[in-house]
């Protein structure tokens, strides 16, 4: 199992988890405030947002996630640790 | 703003334990507020993923009220 990631990595990994929690804030804000259009506009930017840092993580580190969720490289490289719940 | 609020409880005389006296308990700024109102100002993520809230107004950290009386 490898042990050294760069720095960056958590890096990254911070960033998409503050982007994370800030969906799940405006998920349940908008819940209760289903018109607030500014709001909707800053969920669907930090949801791109997501996408993009996502992407970046995965085409470096490998998919975070599975069943169709994250793609793959070749060889299928699932298999290959770390995975995220394990750094 | 921080709401503690605290009371005295009544005790016996043939209770056994040392009384703490006064006692405190905090409540939540989202009680004084009934419906969230819009366009808060917010944390940045990096903050709100520290302090466990995205909008300042509903940052509550705990402070021990017992600590600053012993």
């Amino acid at each position: 199992m490898e042990t050294g990631l760069p720095a960056e990595y958590y890096q990254l990994l911070e960033e998409l988890q503050a982007v994370d929690f800030v969906l799940v804030e405006l998920t349940l804000y908008l819940d209760t405030h289903p018109n607030d259009t500014a709001s909707i506009h800053q969920f669907n930017h930090y949801a791109q947002e997501r996408k993009k840092l996502k992407k970046a993580i995965e085409s470096k580190y490998g998919p975070m996630q599975q069943y169709g969720n994250s793609y793959s490289g070749a060889p299928w490289d699932w298999n290959k640790g770390p995975w995220p719940w394990q750094v | 703003m921080k709401h503690v609020k605290s009371y005295v409880p009544f005790h016996s005389r043939f209770d056994p334990c040392q009384p703490i006296g006064r006692k405190y308990y905090s409540t939540p700024p989202h009680l004084y507020m009934t419906f969230q109102p819009y366009n808060l100002p917010q944390f940045s993520p990096q903050e709100a993923l520290k302090k466990g809230t995205l909008w300042p107004a509903f940052y509550d950290y705990y402070e021990n009220p017992y600590e600053r009386r012993s």
